[in-house]
Order: C-alpha cells, then structure tokens, then sequence
C-alpha cells in the first residue's frame, strides 16, 4: 500500500504517508492563501524521511486523501457567493425564523436559556434574497398547485437584479414529488444557459438530502451553495498542484458521512468536519487492529473537547440533523459532539456553589492562558496544570512557548484562591478536579443515552491536552484503560489514509409495519424492495462513475424507524437488504426492539402504537486495504521498565494531599514496551503523558501509548 | 370545597380523630397547595449535610445527577410521541424526598416541573401511609389534575419514587404537554369547558405501575377515556422510563458518592439557590412599581377582564400583590390557578432575570404572592381552569413589566432589559380522523413562535419562544403534514406591519393560512386573547403588539382554486381579505375564540402570530432600520411615515436625512402642542368607573373593590356575590332575536 493523506487544518497541514510497511508523519503550516504550498512542504518532509522524491511518490503512490477544514473557516469568514433562495410561496420566513429555536442551535446551555440575549447569527441569505414561488406539493406528492412558470421568470429575475450569484431551489415536498424544483432549475437555465458568463450555480434541495423537513433541507441546500465556490476552488487547485506533480489517480476527498469520494462526486456540505471524523474513522480502524473493544475518542485541545463513538460490531452513529456551525442541517454526518472545555477554559469561580466552574469562556490562544505571558489575566485549566507540576516551562509545546509560572499562580490565586478561601495550588487542584469531571460528565451523558456503560469503554485520548487529562476523566468514569493513539498529532490524516469510498442515499416516507389501528402487517415487499433498489443503483451510479468495479461494491440498508408517532429516529441495520417474507420483516421488527430497548430500557417498546419507517437509507461502500496497527502495542513478553527519568519533580494529585516526587521522561528515551509507573510526567513535542497516581503507561510504537489501571 | 375545604386539620381528640380519618375524598391540600417555598430540612437531610458539606464535592454529585436528568429529557424528547414532547413543551426532573424540585433538565419548562412538586407531596401525605395505595419501589404514579398540581389539565406527569435501602431518598418526574385529554373539545385546552367536568380527564395523583410495570387495567381506563388511546399508552411508557432513567443514575450517585452526598447535594442546590436570589433582590433598590393590563375575553364573549399588579421589593423579599385582578368566572375556562402564576413566574426568573440560576423551585423561596380569593389567579376549587394561558399569560407580563422597570437603574444585571415578549398562543388546535385513519386532538407547534420583545440597542427576535421554555420548536411542515389532514398553504410568512413600534421594534410575527384537505371528520379551535385589546404593552415609550383577529373564508374549496385557478390565489391574510379574489365566498373576521368547528375540505382559516413590544420611542428609530425593515417588507410606506416619520424615495429607499429630522421635529411639537398639565389631563381623562361598552372585570381605582360585569356595581374583591356565571352566548344570542322579534310584533300590531 502506498498512500498519501492529509487534513488540512487551520493551523497545520498534517500528512500520513505511507509506503508499504514504512509509516512516516510530517507537519507544516497551512498557507490559507495557496493551499497546495503547505501541502507539498507537509509531503517533502514525509517522503524525505523515507528518502524518496516527489516524482517517486506521486508516479507510485495508490491514492491521495483530503481531510479539510475549508469549508469551515469559509463560514466563519462568510466568504461565500450571494445566495438566491427560492421555496414554495407562504414559506419565504421559513429559514429566517429558523423554526424559531435558530437563535439557539449550536450554542451551549447557558446561552441558551438567555432569552432576552436570543439572537439568530447573521443570515447566509439576506431576506432580500428569498423569494416564492406559486406552486404546492401535498405530503404524498400529489401535486396541488402547478408551478407557475411566469412567475418563477418574474421571481429570478427579481434574484438576478438583487446580485444572485449562486441558486437554491427547495420547494416543500420535494423529496416525494421533485418534479417542481427540477422545473425551476429548467426555467433558470432557459433564462441563464449555463454558457453565458454569470450563470450562477443551481442546487436543488432534494438532490442536497432525500429526508423531509423544509427547514433543515433548505438550511443544507444553502450550506453547499454558500461554500461550494470556497471548496470547488480550495480543492481544484489541490487535484490541479497533483496533476503538475505527476499524480494521474484521482483525488478523494473525506466526506464528514465518514467515507470520501471524489471531487466531481463531493458537495461543499459533506466536507465540513471531515478532519475530526476522519480521526474517529481511525480510531474506529484502531480499536479493531488492536483489540481495543468499545472505544470513546476524546480529541481534547485548546478550546474545545469532542466525543465520538465507536462500538463494537460496527454500530455507526449519525447525527441524522446536526448543526454546522450555528445551522441545523440534515445531511447524515458521524456523531460527533463538542464541550467547551479545553487548555485554554477559563475558571472563576462560583459564588452561588462556593465551587469552582470552569469553561465555556475560552482564552483561546491570544492572550490564552495567563502563563502564556501574553496578557491573559484569567486563570484556565493549563494555567492549574502549570501549577501543579505537570507541564515544564522551557519545553511545553516543543519549547515554542514559554510559560510563566508566576503569572499562573497570580491569576489563580486571585481569581479562584481567595474566593474560595485556598492557595494557587488549593486553587489549581479544584480546577482539574472540575474540568476532568465535566468532560468524564459528557462522555457519560454520550454513552448512556445510547444505552453504554462508559466503563465497558476504552477511552481513546488525543489532542494536545488529551493525555495529560485522560487519567482524571478515566478516574471519574471507572474506565481503566486510556489509549493514546499512533500519530496521535496527525491523528486525523491516519484516518484519511483508512476510508472507504462510500456514498448515502435516503428517501422519507410513510411506511407502516405495523398499523395498530387495523391490526394490518406491511407485506407490499415487492414496492419496498423497488425503493431500496432504486437508492442502491444511485450509489452504485456513484462509485462506478469513480472507477470502482461494481463487483466491489457493497450497500448497507438502515431503517429509521419509530413507534406510534414518535419523533425518534432510531437507525436500525437491517441484516437483509431485501424483505421477501413475513419473517424477514419480523427480523426487522426484532431489530428495532432490541436496539430501541437498548438505548431506553428493555420494556420501553411500545409497537401496540404501531411501527412505521421513516427514512430508508443505503450506504454505499467499496473496502480498501488499511493501515496495519495489530502490533501497535506491547504484549507482556515485550515490557520492560522505563529507563530512569530525566529528572523528578514535585507534583500535586487530585485526591492526594501534599506533593509527590514524580519521574520527568522524554518520550524519545523511552522504547517499545517501556513499562512507566506512577506518578509520572512523559514530555513529547506535541503533547505531556500525565501518570496519575493509581495508572501505569505501556509505550507503543509511533507515539502509541496505553494507561492502564496498576493491580 | 378548595381553601375552604382544610381536610389537613390538626387532629386532638377524638372527634378530631374522627374527622381526619373519615374522609369522603382527598382534595387538593391547602396546606401543601399554598406553600410554593422550601420544605424544611428534614432531620435526614440534616444529618446528610453534617456528614456531606464539602460544597466543591456537593457540586460535582450535583452535576453527575443532571447530567442523567439531561440524558433522560433527551429521551422524553425523542420517545414522546405528542407534539409536545416531539417540539419542546416537556421536562424532567429530580425532587427531593420531602417534594421539592431541585434540579430540572436544561431543557423544556420549567413551569411543568415546578408543578409537580405538589403532587409529590400529596402521595407523601396521603398514599404512603394508605394501605390500599402505599408507596413502594417501582411504583409510579400519574397525575394531570391542575389543581392538585399541573399547569393544566392538558399535560400529564409521572412520579416515581427513588429508593435506597428500602428509603425514599428522591423523586424522580417527567411532564410532557399531551394534548388530547377527553375534555369536551378536542386537543385538551377546552374553551368549551363551563364545568370542571367539562375538561376531560382529571387524574389526581394515582399509582399506575408497579414494579415498573404499568398496569393494563388502568391503562386501558385512560385509553378508553380520550379520543387518542395511542397517545395516551405510548406517552405513559416513555414517562416511566423516563423516571427510571433517573432513578438509576441517581443510584449510581449513590453508589459513587454515598447517599449522604446525593441528599445533601440536592437540597443544598435549593438553599444555595434561596440564598443566591436573596443575594440579588438586595441589589434592586426598594420600592413597589405598579402594572395593570387587561385581556379582552373568555374565550366565549368579549369581556374586559384586568390583571393588577402590584411589585414590591423589600430587604431580600419581593411581593407579587395581584389583588383587584378580575373576580373568578365560574363557567368559564380562563381562570388561572394560582399555583399556575408562580410557576410561571419562577420561568420568568430563570429565563429572563438570572438565566444563570439553577432551574428549581428556591428561586420562588424568597418570593411572596397576594391573591383575592377567590380571584380569576385563584379560582375555587369547582371553576374550570383548562385555558389558563387565556390570563396567566397576562399576569405573566405584567410580572415581565414590572421587574424590568426594577432592574432598568440596576447597575448590577445578569442579563438585559428587554420589552415584553409577545405572551399568547396564536396556534391552531385540531382535532378528528386523520389521513391514516386515527383519531387525533392535539396542538399546532406554531405555539412556540412568539415574538420577543425589543431591547435599548437591539431589536426583537422574530417568532422566536415561548415565553414558557427555550430552544422548544415551530416544527417542519413537511413532517406535520404527514400526520394530520390540513396542510398550511401559508405557513411562515411575516405579518406586514404588525410590528411593536419603537425606537427598537418588537420581533415579528407570521402569519399562517390553513386548510382542512383528506379527512371526513375534522375541525379547528382558536384559544387565544388580543383580538380587540392588545396582549402586551411596549416599554418606555414603545408600542405594544397589535390585536388578531381570526380571519376565515368559507363557501370556497381552495385545492380546486390552486388546481384550477391558481393565478386567483393571494398569500397573505391582507390581500385574501381586502382583494376578496374567491367570488362566492364568505369573508369574515372573528376574535380568536373559535370553539371546536368541523372544517369543510378547502375552506381557509388565516392568523397570525404576535410580536414582541417595542421599546422607545419610534421617533427615536434610526431612518436606516426602519428603511431595513422596508426593504425587508416588514413594513408598508404608510407605517414608514406615519409611526417613524422618515421621508424617503421610495424607489431607491434613500432617506432623506433632512426633511426625516424636520419631520420628526414637527411631529415633537405637534405632541408638546396636545400635551397638557398633569391635572388637566386627569381631570379629562380620569373617570369614575367604566365605561359600560363592554362588561368590565375587575377594580378600577381602589384595588379592595371590583366590578363583576356591571359598570355601577362593586363588590369587595374575592366576596363577589353572587359569582360571576356568564349567559351562555348561544341563549345570549336567542334573548336578543327573541327581543328583537318581540319589538317586531309590537310593532307590526301597532
């Protein structure tokens, strides 16, 4: 296998390459101004540790991966084209008022619950913008009013003399009856052929996502023309920089569904995220190479700490609406959730608790921490880390900050010791005891309400503060294993390098297994199965235009389905991609009950309520070979002790009174099955390995690690 | 019966003991009904507290057990399979073992939650010492009767007590707002309702399952009782498990923390939440600020119906005197228990004052209430109460009014100052056969969409929330569609110039144009207030939000017009109505009071939300947002002028800078030159009673005395005698034909 892949973030441009059985990682600033710049000084230094040179690589290597975060930055820069948005007459307030809770949606509780601070973020498509057209589709896709084609002219033209610069057709019901957006996409063609200069591009809502719900459809819809000239450019000049190296496959690009595909089969929407998915692609690859069972990746950095999910069997979970951004979307994207709680959260303390609350408020990286010695006055959880021992202050991030450790103490005493009655240390124990309690908190919330116990988990830790951190949360959860994964600074490009090619396709309807009100069993298999069939051939459409062999391809078939009239959509995988008896359909009932029964206690299904689908959904897939990690670590013949430390130091514990002398490693000293006992410090470029009292960490190859519980 | 009826009587004696224990039923209890504050400290609680006070390890049990209330309203949410539940009106919630909400989910309402500590406390009473009923592990019981405790009789809550070791240690409870409840109408909320019997189901507080188990008899009663027996099953299993998702994360506190943790983690979030506000109220200034406003009916007749408001801040207390608030109407459904008015008052703290508090019931503890009682906010204890929206709202706003004008020279606030959100439930109730053949009664989600309220610097938020829960949701078309037989051919679109004026405008409204499509049985009601008197005022110097009427054409099938004659189709309620394009149809405009009405296939019902007030003074309004809001067609020339005096082209929207200031200058004077000495304008304006116009509840000038109808009569407030009962409108109508038909004969014989 020889693969390149890459996530390319804000700040760095991470690249794994792979080159049959030899893996190297590299790094290097993101130039936002030309993409390919850093990518290609992110490759020289990979290809270069392998002496190799880039005619080499790009003649021979197998495929090139994208994970990016442009179509995020590109949000929050509002760069984007001058939307159109034209929906079904009597709904042009649909997405201003953004099903009212918009002012909300990805905002943490508190804010939330501000009423009186309640503000929508600033439109992507101004009111002036939104436009409707006469015409109406009724739920079954009985049309109701035809369109009237004069009046989507008239109303076009209105968009093209207010500057319209990309269109956004979504009429209501359109994924039943699509006929009327495809005729407002004829219509706007007859008026600005797409040969002309200034055509704008047209996306239609029902070819954005399949599942009903006007809002989250339309929010989708604008989503992907906002960004799409943002990310059709981005990534055209990354396949073209390819093409003039010699590279002649195609480029993939991650899709946040947790496949790729190709630039010519991506929209703009399926991109955004796809760098964290990616990571929980890898750690989902991860846990399998190495028997890791039920893992829960924590990527915790900065300012922010995400939970995904990866559970034994195969179980995917999707967010079927997430919100991107301040925006509910509904495109189906791997679950993945954000807490505010990262180095740089921000402490006080609490009067009304006499405690300490920590975060949401971030420093971020300007001023950041007070110890950054950059004006920050407040005291954040790097700050109670500095405190307590852990962080050394000529070598935390490589050295290229250098920490002030009495700034720290001032902040924390001041703005957490005094109130509550303690010192900078009393002060900086409190913090780590809450911050490691609210993300273990968080976790716990993401396990349970999918039926999981966190402590049948192993926690996957990365991010800059995740190993230092992973031991407080495990202590709280009653996990007692903490892997930290290979690569774990380019962890996201590792799981570009490990995807498949995979496509989603789905289509709502109203389909009743079981009406309860007749007694009545479904048994229209035969429609049933048409419908499944038609969304196979889509995806199979998709990856044979890609090359892939239709021998090659595979479809998982996912049923949403709810009882009575639940809102709950509960995605069960369905053994049979076919239905064709009684007992097939059985299965599917079983099925649900047992996952349903799952997540909310056996006992909670009600099908006296009737059974129905809502959502039938085919993943479409083609495997690829994988990165090997069977032997990432150690087995007992392999352990030895750590060489001795560098140096021991005082550091204080959460739940320990008074200091402990505590080992100081490089992580560059220590070997393959190097055994480090608590309390231990080990110091990597990226990152600090914090051995609480009670753990004991195992070195793996490339940067892997794994706390385990001491007996 | 209701306070008059103190079965609670302390027993010395034996006829005291005869009289407690021979009881014919078990009321509502004054005693548990009237105490909206804190429980004592038990003597277990107080040991629990001895033992557990670290409050940095009291804050971290805290956080573990909301963080299982969290998960488990996730759940309510995503289970339920009411609109209220599917859209935000739901909670649930830990109480301690004495009943009192300590810690509610971040999300859904508060008010729910609040209520159910009184059911809590009846089983306490009553049930755990009753042999027949008993309070035992894996027992749950239900309860929807407001006045033991419930907003109204539409929603329905499940208790379930949490043990340890064989002892009641904590409760856990789940509300959701289900709708359809047997009641007279159709969909729960009915304005129909002359009798408390009227209203539906009326479960007082009853175990339904037993060793987690609901038993199917009683279940199979409550089915058989409501037109939705699906709802009503599936909705009783998703609250049972939703209770016992919280008692297990509560045992696994226990078990992580110990039980003395768990239970002193609980009741100090109360005391600690007692203390904060405490803390607060000392930083308003002392002093009473008055608000009165009035609704403009009962749902059945136009009425004028005051709510007074009296706010007194003192020391660390703050007094609610709503005395010389309209008297109680006896067959009529709009009365508010009081119980009702305080939880919706603890929502308007914890989401308007001190969005940062912890949602339990110590923010009320420091909060005192005064109500004629009887009173239309505390109504006796056989007076319908299923519409109490219909004057709580008000009551409600009021309060909002009140405390702003407090906290407007507050040097110290947790959030802004904001004018009033708009406060009624502009939605459709419906009910009938559906599509798929179920038989539903359920609300429109549309109920969320209330306009907020302007600020100094900001304006409101259109459609926005309710003024009783956050983050709850106006839905998506395309799946309600799915579910019932009308589809909204005008759905959301913003109600041009409907806007709460000022130098802030209030957020918007948007109008709804509905029709009845697929069903051979099904109808429509419309509860709410403002079709004649605005529903809130606007602040300092801003307007308040314009009156709605409901509007309706019939004699018109509007799926042949759309089929057939499109191009005649208007989307808005205004050309619909002013253009008339269906010939031989019947136009005609109502208040927003229809009682349940079969709907015929095509015919149009058209309303639309409110908006927030606006704040300041309109004069005062930057000519380029109020040329932003033109363009945004959220108002016309003619509101451009004559409200905010901006002169512009109106091609291009250029203000004109100029002439704008003259005309805003010229429009001051014209104020000065209608101004007039204080006492001049009383004397001109100020009048001795009502006017007669339209019957008038309530007091005038002096709060001890109120009309009950009559313009000329007083009666000393909460002793109307005799009590209101109104003519029921249908006789109303027949007396006056009747009349008229009498003056006819006379005379014709004449």
């Amino acid at each position: 296998m020889r693969r390149v892949s890459v996530d390319i973030g804000g700040t760095f441009t991470d690249c794994s390459l792979v080159w049959d059985d030899r893996y190297v990682e590299a790094k290097s600033l993101t130039t936002h101004q030309n993409l390919a710049l850093g990518f290609n000084a992110s490759l020289k230094i990979a290809y270069e540790q392998l002496g190799l040179t880039l005619e080499e690589v790009m003649r021979e290597v197998d495929s090139v991966r994208y994970a990016t975060t442009l179509g995020t930055n590109a949000l929050i820069e509002r760069r984007g084209p001058r939307v159109g948005l034209l929906v079904t007459a009597g709904f042009e307030a649909m997405v201003p008022l953004s099903r009212g809770r918009g002012y909300g949606e990805g905002l943490p509780d508190r804010q939330r619950r501000d009423l009186p601070m309640a503000q929508r973020p600033e439109p992507l498509v101004p009111v002036q913008m939104i436009v409707g057209v006469r015409e109406r589709v009724a739920e079954t896709g009985e049309i109701l009013m035809p369109v009237d084609a004069e009046d989507v002219r008239t109303q076009v033209r209105k968009l093209v003399d207010n500057g319209v610069q990309a269109f956004v057709v979504s009429l209501v019901n359109a994924v039943v009856q699509p006929e009327h957006e495809l005729l407002v996409e004829e219509i706007i063609r007859e008026e600005f052929p797409e040969q002309l200069l200034g055509s704008a591009p047209i996306v239609l809502s029902h070819q954005v996502g399949g599942r009903k719900g006007e809002y989250a459809r339309t929010s989708s819809a604008i989503l992907d023309a906002f960004l799409h000239n943002a990310m059709y450019h981005g990534l055209s000049t990354l396949e073209l920089n390819l093409r003039d190296n010699g590279y002649r496959k195609p480029m993939l690009v991650i899709h946040n569904s947790g496949g790729m595909a190709q630039l010519n089969s991506t929209d703009a929407l399926q991109t955004i995220h796809s760098g964290p998915v990616a990571g929980i692609n890898a750690s989902e690859h991860l846990a399998v190479e190495a028997d890791l069972g039920n893992v829960v990746c924590t990527d915790m950095g900065g300012t922010s700490f995400d939970i995904g999910l990866v559970v034994k069997g195969g179980v995917k979970f999707y967010d079927f609406n997430p919100v991107i951004g301040r925006w509910l979307v509904n495109i189906p994207m791997v679950h993945l959730v954000t807490l505010g709680a990262g180095g740089g959260s921000i402490a006080r303390f609490d009067r009304l608790r006499r405690a300490v609350a920590v975060g949401p408020e971030s420093a971020g990286s300007d001023p950041g921490p007070a110890c950054y010695n950059r004006g920050g006055r407040y005291p954040t959880v790097t700050d109670a880390d500095l405190a307590l021992g852990y962080l050394l202050a000529d070598r935390y991030a490589d050295g290229s900050i250098p920490l002030n450790e009495r700034r720290a103490t001032r902040a924390l005493e001041k703005e957490v010791g005094e109130p509550m009655g303690t010192d900078a240390l009393g002060a900086a124990k409190l913090i780590r005891q809450k911050i490691d309690n609210d993300m273990a908190n968080g976790i716990a919330q993401e396990l349970r309400v999918r039926g999981y116990e966190p402590r049948h988990f192993t926690i996957l830790a990365y991010g800059g503060n995740g190993p230092l951190h992973a031991c407080g949360i495990a202590n709280v959860l009653g996990v007692s294993r903490v892997m930290v994964p290979p690569f774990s600074s380019i962890f996201s490009a590792i799981g570009a390098g490990n995807m498949d090619q995979l496509h989603f396709h789905e289509r709502s309807l109203y389909l009743s297994l079981y009406d309860s009100n007749t007694r009545k069993i479904f048994d229209d298999f035969d429609s049933f199965n048409a419908l499944v069939e038609e969304l196979e051939q889509k995806g199979r459409d998709d990856l044979m235009r890609q090359g892939v062999a239709p021998a090659a391809i595979k479809h998982r078939l996912e049923l949403d389905m709810r009882y009575g009239n639940q809102l709950a959509q509960t995605a069960v995988v369905v053994s049979k991609n076919r239905l064709e008896t009684a007992d097939d359909l059985m299965e599917v009932l079983a099925a649900f009950s047992k996952d349903y029964g799952r997540r909310y206690g056996e006992g909670s299904q009600a099908p006296e309520a009737g059974i129905r689908i809502n959502t039938i959904r085919v993943a479409t897939y083609s495997s690829m070979s994988t990165l090997k990690f069977a032997d990432i670590l150690p087995k007992k013949a392999d352990l030895a002790p750590a060489p001795a430390a560098t140096q021991h130091k005082e550091c204080h514990f959460v739940g320990h009174d008074g200091a402990m002398k505590t080992a100081f490693h490089d992580l560059a000293d220590l070997s393959f099955g190097s055994v480090v006992e608590a309390p231990a410090v080990v110091i990597s470029p990226s990152t600090t390995y914090l051995v609480e009292p009670g753990w004991r960490l195992k070195i793996g190859r490339h940067g892997a690690a794994l706390f385990e519980r001491a007996e | 019966m209701g306070d008059d009826m103190d079965i609670t009587g302390a027993a010395s004696g034996a006829v005291d003991a005869f009289l407690s224990e021979t009881n014919l039923y078990l009321a509502p209890d004054p005693v548990i009904m009237n105490n909206h504050g804190l429980e004592p400290r038990t003597a277990y609680e107080d040991e629990c507290i001895s033992k557990e006070s670290d409050p940095v390890r009291l804050e971290i049990v805290r956080e573990r057990i909301l963080a299982g209330v969290n998960e488990s309203f996730e759940m309510l949410e995503n289970m339920g399979a009411a609109p209220g539940a599917k859209w935000g009106d739901c909670v649930s919630a830990v109480y301690t073992e004495s009943g009192d909400l300590s810690l509610a989910s971040s999300g859904g309402v508060v008010i729910f939650c609040n209520l159910v500590q009184y059911p809590i406390k009846f089983i306490r009473k009553y049930w755990s010492k009753d042999k027949t009923v008993g309070i035992n592990e894996g027992d749950v019981f239900i309860v929807n009767d407001a006045r033991y405790g419930q907003a109204h009789n539409t929603d329905q809550s499940m208790m379930m007590p949490v043990f340890h070791e064989g002892k009641i240690v904590a409760w856990a409870g789940a509300t959701v707002h289900e709708g359809e409840n047997g009641a007279i109408e159709p969909g729960g909320m009915p304005s129909l309702a002359e009798q408390i019997w009227d209203e539906g189901l009326k479960m007082s507080p009853f175990k339904v399952a037993e060793n987690y188990t609901l038993r199917r008899d009683l279940v199979t009663f409550l089915q058989n009782s409501v037109r939705e027996p699906k709802l009503q099953y599936a909705d009783m299993k998703v609250k049972m498990y939703v209770c016992r998702r919280i008692e297990t994360r509560i045992h696994e506190a226990i078990a992580e923390y110990g039980v003395e943790a768990v239970v002193a983690a609980l009741r100090m979030n109360l005391e600690d939440t007692d203390a904060e506000v405490r803390r607060r109220l000392k930083e308003w200034p002392d002093g009473t600020v008055r608000h009165s406003w009035w609704t403009d009916g009962t749902l059945r007749e136009n009425v004028q119906i005051k709510i007074n408001l009296e706010l007194t801040k003192k020391g660390d207390e703050l007094t609610f005197d709503y005395r010389g608030s309209s008297p109680e109407f006896t067959n009529r459904s709009n009365n508010s228990l009081d119980i009702t008015v305080k939880g919706m008052l603890a929502q308007l703290f914890l989401t308007f004052i001190w969005p940062d508090i912890p949602r339990n019931q110590g923010v009320l503890a420091p909060v005192n209430f005064i109500f004629d009682n009887p009173s239309v906010l505390k109504p006796g204890f056989g007076t319908p109460s299923a519409q109490s929206m219909m004057t709580v709202f008000t009551a409600w706003s009021a309060g909002q009014v009140a405390t702003m004008k407090f906290l407007y020279s507050n040097p110290h606030k947790y959030t802004r100052v904001l004018a009033p959100w708009f406060n009624m439930i502009n939605t459709f109730l419906f009910g009938g056969l559906t599509q798929h053949g179920e038989m539903v009664g359920n609300v429109c989600a549309d109920i969320n969409g209330m306009g907020g309220g302007a600020l100094a610097d900001r304006d409101g938020e259109h459609g926005c929330a309710p003024i009783f829960a956050t983050m709850s949701d106006i839905g998506e078309q395309e799946f309600i569609e799915e579910e019932v037989p009308f589809i909204q051919i005008v759905s959301k679109k913003m109600m041009k110039d409907n806007q709460g004026f000022g130098r802030q405008r209030g957020g918007m409204g948007y109008q709804m144009v509905l029709a009845m499509r697929d069903s051979d049985a099904f109808g429509f009601m419309l509860t709410a207030m403002g079709a004649k008197f605005p529903n809130i005022p606007g602040l300092f110097g801003g307007y308040g939000c314009p009156t709605y009427p409901l509007a309706r054409i019939r004699g018109v099938n509007v799926f042949e017009i759309l089929k057939n004659d499109p191009a005649s189709f208007r989307y808005s309620i205004e050309e619909l109505m002013n253009e008339r394009p269906f010939p031989d149809a019947q136009y005609s405009t109502h208040p927003m009071t229809l009682g349940y009405t079969l709907a015929q296939r095509g015919e149009l019902y058209m309303i639309a939300q409110g908006t927030g007030g606006g704040f300041g003074d309109p004069l005062e309004r930057a000519p380029a947002d109020v040329m932003r809001d033109m363009d945004e067609g959220l108002i016309s020339d003619d509101v451009a002028w004559r409200i905010y005096r901006v002169v512009y082209n109106k091609e291009t929207l250029h203000v004109d800078e100029a002439a704008t200031a003259k005309a805003r200058d010229e429009a001051r004077r014209e104020r000065i030159a209608k101004s007039k000495p204080f006492d001049a304008f009383c004397k001109e304006w100020v009048k001795d009673k009502p006017s007669g116009k339209v019957p008038y509840f309530g007091s005038w000038d002096d709060k001890t005395m109120v009309h009950a109808g009559d313009p000329d009569k007083l009666h000393p407030a909460g002793q109307v005698v005799p009590p209101v009962v109104m003519a029921h409108p249908l006789q109303v109508k027949i007396d006056k034909l009747e009349a008229e038909l009498a003056e006819c004969r006379k005379s014709g014989n004449r």
